[in-house]
């Protein structure tokens, strides 16, 4: 075991002190050549107990006894992330099962809106047998009882139609549609102000419980769709600027280390604006993130109270652990000096750029940005490698106003080569 | 193979697959502890986790909802939970469900809540198998206090550890062989059960073996003494002293204690203090906490003293974390603290050296004396006492001049309960000599005894910290390919003579942090061996003592076969 390394003293033979450096052959050592001293050993092993047993005592600190006696020492490494297992999926099972169970639904609900459209066009007089044109009501001459609550029919207890499917029920169990909500849910989306319609506010619609609570149900999802609580706007902004941050962050640490790593790649004052972005967006989220939880909450909903405070404190805890914990940019005088320290190793490398050689880069825009074209009526007479180097300059200029250092530096790369091959030109006329 | 690392990326996976959007995430009782052992909750509401629920909650079914939220309802799949979750589908509290099982489930059960979807709010259901507690990166645990009935498998807790075994194996992409111990029903028991599901779902099962892996069932029987010893290194005394439970140890006993540190969490995970000293002794944990405290203190000086802009601005850069670090602070401090007071107040490292003695030497008559003068020291906790009498009667079980007949009359006069003296004989049933079928005291050989002698005088063994658990010389015979088949036979038809580097050992009865230190040691000592340790739960020796007494409850113990001379302890 690994203890051999540590503690070569431990196997030297008590009674003829020759080392016999793995335990292995001091026991094998021990048992050919002093297996008569066992008794001794005993005898031994009582005195040192009993000596122990003295330094116990003399001892105040009983954590003293532990110090000098240490082991291996373990303890645990943090677990790296690592791939998640296995897992099944059941989604499609799942969806094939809800589809064949739903699609006769979506069916029989569609069905009514279509109806319900109609029977609203039909007015006049007349109405009751359109209505019976539209839907075929059932027969009742054989129909005793209402089928929902099981109440016989009689002259008090009269049998009435359900407008949408035709079915037989009783007044009690009757349920009735506001003509206004009925318009509603035929065109939800339309205002309905807009179409002139000629009937009665207190129009109504006799359906069946069935009936309703498909349309009900309906509606309730297209509410959901349509209503997003401004809590929900909220925090789609929250989480749209921390997503912003979050690349600044990673390309903040790049630049950083290009920096403190003595490269010109980047420049400090680009560096330290990126760094002031980085801190207005965090106070901005900060304020997000306070108004989310002041926002009034529905008394019938304690929940949100607990969402909402826990947004907040995620939030702060974010910026807490990730931006306040940034490296503050090198100050001018410790950039010169890892600069000064590298220029030393790097003195016989410098120069090294070989002029024209590298292939030429082409600006690479993977985020969307693109800098808006320069004015063209200026440039006219200038040489054209000219006219090319303002323009780029000119994009220099807006990709840093914007903070896009990352193309700041392969357009200054373009500029450079496009200087070189200006210079060359010259040369060579 | 690291349990945390696996249960985290399932976490992970779980969170991520949802889309982005605030959520709610739907647990149960035991899937709750799950994710509690590895993510703190601002770890989980960094992943825009912002509300936790408990399905099984009284009074969750009345509680409204939020419509704008996603819930991701992370569930056992049990019975109970599908009807709760077809009654959540029928009336949705969220807008949308992520639905995952910690585990197989049965297709009918899918069918059964896809009828009951009729707003079609669910988006996925996913199978991810985290049904365990990860405690440490190479320890798991059931969570099961009692897995014994009558002395057989609770059927429940039978079921329970299958499931949590198999989600074990599965996370951690292995199909391993299995080898039980062999005079244990219980481990044969869960062995085969395990097979058979392996065989039911082999195209889960199929991963591309890149070496093999080993299930080795073992059967706390075999070894009734680790868990009733004293323990010295940190995790471990914790436990013993105070209880940990899921990664949370109460102290709101321990007279003036601050509110907030009424329970505190030891999670390796997030404090680096604690993985640093989870495996030191008492000492060394000493030693560490007066160097954190002097760290805190300069820290603390630093801070305050603000007098420039720039001061001021390193304090407000690294508060976060001398808050953070002040915490861990006077949480550990706490700890130890109360745990230095026990060891004094109840001179624990006396009783641990006899403790100690009888457990890794042999010598009755000096044994027998210290016990009895421990016993007539009346500083000495009446818990303290009965458990050397245990440690003793099981030691000395078979010996001519076993006296624990006159010990158990000692420890009456002294005015022990009778429960305790009741679990000398549970004790004695449950695994003596005649239920164990490895040689737990075989030590006592001179060659044994010279090795340690030579240790304890050139300082590297403790005192206290003798013993070593018998998983130690079965890990030993493992790794050097002599674990012998008729005491570790193989389940089913699969031939032993692989060699595993991959091992999963698993103790019906409860594993202990002894052991856990003893597996971590092995694996640093054997890198190409990758063990981990798990158990029906993790014991203290009053945890211990508890299964055991259930185990008996109901039996009747006027039949008792192997205590009979024991004629001072009454049953009815």
């Amino acid at each position: 075991m690994a203890e051999c390394s540590e503690i070569q003293e431990g196997f030297l033979c008590p009674i003829c002190h020759k080392d016999m450096r793995s335990p292995s052959n001091l026991l094998n050592h021990f048992q050919d050549q002093h297996s008569e001293d066992q008794e001794f050993l005993k005898s031994l092993k009582g005195i040192y107990g009993k000596a122990k047993k003295k330094i116990l005592k003399l001892d105040d600190q009983e954590l003293q006894t532990f110090k000098e006696l240490t082991q291996e020492k373990f303890y645990l490494d943090s677990s790296d992330p690592q791939e998640p297992g296995p897992s099944q999926r059941h989604t499609n099972y799942f969806k094939e099962i809800r589809r064949e169970r739903l699609d006769h639904r979506t069916t029989e609900t569609n069905k009514l809106i279509i109806r319900l459209d109609r029977l609203l066009r039909t007015y006049g007089s007349d109405r009751k047998q359109q209505e019976q044109e539209l839907v075929v009501w059932l027969d009742g001459s054989t129909v005793t009882r209402c089928p929902s609550c099981a109440a016989s029919f009689n002259i008090a207890r009269r049998q009435h139609h359900c407008r949408l499917c035709g079915t037989i029920m009783c007044n009690n169990c009757s349920h009735f549609l506001p003509f206004e909500a009925a318009h509603a849910i035929v065109a939800p989306l339309n205002n309905v102000s807009d179409r002139e319609y000629l009937s009665k506010d207190s129009d109504t619609l006799r359906i069946c419980s069935h009936c309703l609570d498909m349309l009900e149900c309906r509606r309730k999802a297209q509410i959901d769709q349509m209503v997003k609580p401004t809590i929900w706007q909220l925090y789609s902004l929250l989480q749209g600027n921390k997503k912003q941050i979050q690349s600044s962050v990673e390309l903040y640490n790049k630049m950083f280390n290009s920096l403190t790593s003595g490269e010109t790649t980047f420049l400090l004052q680009d560096v330290q604006a990126l760094r002031s972005l980085i801190a207005e967006k965090a106070q901005m989220i900060d304020t997000l993130s306070k108004k989310i939880a002041t926002e009034m909450v529905d008394s019938n909903t304690p929940k949100a109270a607990v969402v909402q405070s826990n947004i907040r404190k995620s939030t702060s805890n974010y910026i807490k652990d990730s931006l306040l914990t940034l490296p503050a940019p090198p100050s001018v005088a410790e950039l010169e000096k890892i600069r000064q320290k590298l220029s030393l190793s790097f003195k016989e490398d410098s120069g090294a750029y070989p002029a024209g050689a590298q292939p030429v880069q082409t600006v690479t825009v993977t985020t969307g940005w693109s800098p808006a074209p320069a004015k063209e009526a200026e440039a006219s007479e200038e040489h054209p490698l000219i006219e090319q180097m303002r323009i780029v300059k000119n994009y220099i200029d807006q990709a840093r106003k914007a903070h896009r250092f990352e193309e700041v530096v392969s357009l200054e790369e373009n500029l450079r080569m496009l200087q070189d091959s200006y210079r060359q030109l010259q040369a060579t006329s | 193979m690291n349990v945390i690392g696996a249960v985290k990326a399932y976490v992970d996976k779980m969170t991520d697959e949802s889309e982005p959007g605030m959520k709610v995430l739907l647990m149960d009782k035991e899937t709750t502890s799950v994710i509690s052992m590895v993510y703190s909750q601002s770890e989980i509401q960094q992943k825009e986790v912002f509300l936790l629920e408990r399905i099984d909650s009284p009074n969750y079914a009345n509680s409204t909802g939020l419509r704008y939220l996603k819930c991701l309802a992370f569930l056992r799949p049990t019975q109970r939970n599908i009807e709760l979750l077809c009654s959540e589908l029928r009336n949705p509290k969220y807008g949308a469900y992520y639905i995952y099982f910690s585990n197989i489930v049965a297709k009918a059960d899918i069918k059964m809540l896809a009828e009951n979807d009729e707003q079609e709010v669910v988006k996925e259901v996913l199978e991810l198998y985290m049904d365990y507690l990860a405690v440490n990166p190479h320890l798991f645990s059931m969570g099961l206090p009692c897995c014994m009935e009558r002395l057989a498998w609770n059927q429940s807790a039978l079921q329970r550890s299958v499931q949590g075994l198999v989600s074990v194996i599965l996370s951690l992409k292995k199909s391993p062989i299995i080898r039980y111990q062999a005079n244990s029903k219980l481990a044969l028991d869960l062995g085969s059960r395990i097979e058979d599901i392996m065989n039911k779902e082999s195209s889960l099962f199929a991963f591309g073996q890149g070496g093999h892996s080993l299930l080795l069932i073992l059967d706390r029987r075999d070894d009734p003494i680790t868990p009733l010893l004293n323990q010295w290194t940190y995790q471990a005394m914790v436990h013993e002293l105070l209880t940990i439970n899921n990664n949370r140890v109460n102290l709101s006993n321990i007279p003036g204690v601050s509110k907030e540190l009424s329970e505190v969490v030891l999670s390796a995970e997030q404090d680096a203090f604690y993985a640093k000293n989870i495996f030191m002794n008492y000492g060394e944990i000493g030693q560490n906490i007066k160097q954190l405290m002097d760290q805190f203190q300069a820290k603390a000086k630093s801070h305050q003293k603000i007098e420039s802009i720039a001061d001021m601005k390193s304090f407000v850069e690294s508060y976060p974390q001398f808050k953070k670090l002040s915490g861990n602070v006077t949480k550990h401090v706490t700890v130890v603290g109360e745990l230095s007071s026990m060891v004094n107040k109840y001179h624990l490292l006396d009783v641990s050296e006899v403790e100690q003695e009888i457990s890794s030497q042999n010598d009755h008559s000096s044994h027998l004396n210290s016990v009895k003068k421990v016993i007539q020291d009346d500083k000495i906790r009446h818990t303290d006492a009965a458990k050397l009498v245990m440690l003793y009667a099981l030691r000395y079980q078979n010996h001519t001049n076993n006296e624990t007949f006159g010990l158990i009359e000692l420890l009456k006069k002294r005015g022990v309960s009778d429960k305790l003296i009741k679990d000398i004989v549970y004790l004695l049933e449950y695994a003596g000599s005649h239920a164990r079928q490895s040689n737990l005291f075989n030590v006592e050989d001179a060659v044994q005894i010279t090795k340690r002698f030579f240790k304890g005088l050139s300082g590297v063994d403790n005192v206290y910290t003798q013993h070593k658990p018998l998983l130690h010389d079965i890990l030993e015979d493992l790794v050097k390919g002599r674990l012998r088949e008729n005491l570790y036979p193989v389940v089913g038809n699969h031939s032993s003579g692989l060699r595993a580097q991959d091992i999963i050992v698993f103790i019906v009865g409860g594993a202990t942090y002894e052991e856990s230190l003893t597996v971590h040691s092995f694996n640093k000592t054997y890198p190409s061996f990758n063990i981990l340790l798990g158990g029906t739960t993790i014991h203290n020796s009053s945890s211990f003592l508890e299964e055991i007494e259930n185990a008996y409850r109901g039996e009747a113990m006027r039949m008792r076969k192997h205590t009979k001379h024991l004629r001072n302890v009454k049953f009815e």
